[in-house]
């Protein structure tokens, strides 16, 4: 079924535009790479403050919270650039293995997300009073940072590496 | 998006890539290749986006409790780190193909805004966000970031300008 809407919608007039074109679709490739650096620079920042690695002579809830928006809008056009790259060749995504791990590295920050939201990044301030970083706001910069690194090698292999078409369609059961 | 143009392609006016004696150790895994981009890319997510905190600062947007210079103090560091990482492996990565990207306009362009981003950041950008500029800083800030996406648009470019070479510049 997933196959079947890969194939349709790379085939629809807009996709196929993009696919074909000279100039749009670099121009959305790099879109997306400014966007990764701008959103992943933050990310980058927040992580390396809670390690205490970084900006250390502003409060971490200064970082966190001020950043927190402009991150959403960095990562609201990496994946908008994203979704219109992936539509335009849908079907090669589908069985390129480095995709399905990036979709699963998503899925793992959501999951991140919901884990850490209430016990670390909803919490900046309480760790600015006590001065001090405790250890699960540290496991969760060390995590987000390897999840954040590992999406973008993904992202970069999707672009090399061949698809072994018969071998990875029977290992994908949709 | 394979960035790299056919190895050991002749071109009017250099030696013959074949009979050249010296082999570039990057070329003999096509792994090299992509990790040093995403190393690359690593470096320029942290230089222009250490770089970008500022710039939207001065532009009011995001970090408005600190002052510009207290951000520039705090990134300095690592702006520079992701300089460097992002310069040096760019070297490994042109020392691939170096006739490719040669003769590659998007390249020339991306070097020369490159130059021009660098030069910016560590004279006017500087004197700019050191001493809180109010009145040139919005302009100072839209000038550095504008040098910077030419700089990915320039790097995104080099792969999609292959067939385009241009022979006669040799």
């Amino acid at each position: 079924m997933i196959l079947r809407f890969a194939q349709w919608i790379q085939l629809t007039d807009f996709f196929t535009y993009l696919r074909g074109s000279s100039y749009t679709y670099p121009v959305i490739l790099s879109l997306h790479m400014t966007a990764i650096a701008l959103f992943g620079g933050m990310i980058l920042m927040t992580d390396l403050r809670l390690l205490g690695l970084a900006m250390t002579s502003r409060p971490a809830s200064h970082v966190m919270d001020q950043l927190r928006v402009p991150k959403r809008f960095g990562f609201l056009l990496v994946a908008t650039c994203g979704i219109l790259m992936l539509g335009s060749k849908a079907e090669e995504y589908y069985y390129n293995a480095f995709f399905r791990a990036k979709l699963v590295l998503l899925l793992l920050v959501a999951v991140h997300a919901l884990i850490f939201r209430g016990s670390v990044y909803n919490r900046a301030a309480e760790f600015d009073r006590t001065g001090q970083i405790p250890g699960r706001a540290k496991l969760a910069a060390v995590l987000s940072l390897l999840l954040w690194i590992g999406i973008a090698c993904m992202g970069r292999g999707i672009g090399y590496i061949e698809p072994p078409w018969g071998i990875q369609a029977r290992l994908w059961p949709f | 998006m394979d960035s790299r143009g056919p190895i050991g392609q002749n071109v009017p006016g250099l030696p013959n890539a074949h009979s050249m004696p010296i082999t570039n150790p990057l070329n003999a895994s096509p792994l090299v290749f992509p990790v040093l981009e995403c190393i690359h890319i690593a470096g320029f997510a942290l230089s222009v986006g250490t770089i970008a905190i500022v710039d939207f600062r001065l532009l009011g947007i995001g970090m408005r409790r600190e002052t510009p210079s207290q951000l520039d103090r705090d990134t300095f560091y690592w702006t520079l780190g992701g300089i460097s990482l992002m310069v040096f492996t760019g070297l490994l990565l042109f020392s691939s193909d170096p006739d490719m990207y040669y003769l590659n306009i998007a390249f020339d362009l991306k070097m020369f805004f490159l130059l021009l981003a660098i030069v910016f950041h560590y004279t006017i950008h500087r004197k700019a966000v050191r001493s809180d500029a109010a009145g040139g800083g919005k302009l100072v800030a839209c000038v550095s970031l504008a040098l910077w996406l030419c700089v990915v648009f320039g790097g995104i470019f080099i792969g999609f300008l292959n067939s385009t070479l241009d022979i006669d510049k040799v």
